[in-house]
């Protein structure tokens, strides 16, 4: 287990009054917050922060933590001392519930933790599951297939004698066919177990796009970059394009320019009415690396009365 | 733990048009109808119809409300600072998905 440096989690110092430290939190909890900071890695920040904050926002525990912490270097391999915390008072309010910490929190602070009770028996108590909520980030070509894709969840659970414990869940979600960013789909029955007789609640998972390196999303629209070469775009041409339902070969119309979206209609995200996939021209230019490349430019520059800057007049 | 030779789960897609009642969307999210009832008077989330008794809410306010309550208890923000959070970070993803847009466009 490593030992964890709390002040430099929150990034203060260990002389920092408690006003300081509430500071440092409010302001890391905000910037991190996975609701609001949908950076990978953030709500990993956000938990980190909200961990140091209840042990160096708590100025009992703050207390054992600066004397534990004396000799500790972060990182280093940690084990408590034996009564690390005796002549400590932890007036209860141990670590809220449903909340995952790390190791180190777990071994140092958990003694502190009040026990949580089960429903007391007696009279029969239903009630149905909780909803959980929980995001998935799915590849396009998924979304196309309808794959099957194996997910993680980290679950808390509080065992039979009221510890907390994190399991984690793993669950082989089929990605509904033509979902598109930003909606939701539901796991009927895959939340907390329901209570008594009723049901367990459903899992809710807000579904993101992992970028792709072909394609870019639009709403239910798809765009791809297509290089062609001058002639194909002046002259016209007609070229092999991948869509992610397999290859359509595409007509350039004569003169087109760089940047000119050509619509493949229905080749976008499927749906009950699928989006199109729009193919941007860009044009590529072919290296003058032999000399009849160059010869072949030198031939242009001479028979085109060509002035790309003629807007410039002058 | 991972669960050998579990079921392929078939999840379905939450479609804005499905509605589901007060009582429904309070027992989803765990919260009182008390407020439910300040989050709809602070614009934060719509409801459809015309008196408490008969409201109905889209199936998608579900993520909303929970959205509202992750926010609520981390960041101790009071009702008119999560109806605010939630309109700017709507906000956000509109203009992050103009720019997405416009990025394909260059």
């Amino acid at each position: 287990m490593e030992f964890k440096d709390y002040y430099a989690v929150l990034g203060i110092d260990r002389s920092a009054t408690q006003d300081e430290v509430k500071r440092a939190y409010r302001k890391l909890a905000r910037k991190f917050h996975p609701d609001v900071n949908r950076e990978q890695g953030a709500e990993d920040k956000f938990k980190e922060v909200g961990e140091a904050f209840e042990v160096i926002g708590d100025p009992e525990k703050r207390a054992a933590y600066d004397q534990l912490g004396e000799n500790w270097k972060p990182g280093e391999d940690f084990q408590p001392p034996p009564n690390w915390d005796a002549g400590f008072e932890f007036s209860g309010g141990g670590p809220g519930e449903g909340r995952d910490y790390s190791d180190f929190f777990e071994q140092v602070f958990a003694g502190m933790r009040q026990r949580q009770h089960a429903p007391r028996g007696g009279a029969e108590f239903h009630a149905r599951g909780e909803d959980h909520h929980a995001r998935i980030v799915v590849d396009l070509r998924d979304v196309f297939q309808g794959a099957t894709r194996t997910i993680s969840l980290r679950v808390p659970e509080i065992d039979e004698s009221g510890h907390l414990n994190i399991r984690d869940r793993t669950l082989n979600v089929k990605i509904p066919k033509g979902v598109s960013e930003g909606q939701t789909i539901r796991l009927k029955g895959q939340g907390s177990p329901g209570i008594g007789r009723l049901p367990a609640g459903d899992l809710y998972l807000e579904v993101s796009f992992k970028p792709d390196q072909l394609y870019r999303v639009s709403g239910r629209d798809l765009y791809i970059d297509l290089p062609v070469a001058p002639w194909e775009a002046v002259l016209g041409a007609s070229v092999k394009t991948p869509t992610p339902a397999g290859a359509v070969m595409l007509k350039i119309p004569p003169n087109s320019f760089q940047g000119r979206e050509l619509r493949i209609k229905g080749r976008g995200l499927p749906a009950g009415e699928p989006g199109d996939l729009y193919a941007v021209l860009k044009i590529v230019l072919p290296p003058a690396d032999t000399d009849k490349a160059k010869k072949a430019y030198e031939d242009m520059a001479r028979d085109l009365a060509f002035d790309p800057r003629a807007k410039f007049g002058a | 733990m991972t669960e050998k030779g579990s079921p392929n789960h078939h999840p379905e897609i939450v479609e804005a048009g499905a509605t589901m009642t007060l009582d429904e969307l309070c027992l989803s999210c765990r919260v009182e109808a008390g407020w439910i009832l300040e989050l709809v008077e602070h614009g934060a989330i719509e409801a459809i119809g015309r008196s408490r008794s008969d409201w109905q809410f889209s199936h998608v306010t579900i993520v909303r409300v929970a959205k509202a309550k992750r926010l609520e208890r981390d960041l101790a923000l009071n009702m008119p600072g999560v109806a605010l959070a939630l309109e700017l970070l709507d906000e956000i993803d509109e203009l992050r998905s103009r720019l997405k847009a416009a990025e394909s466009r260059r």
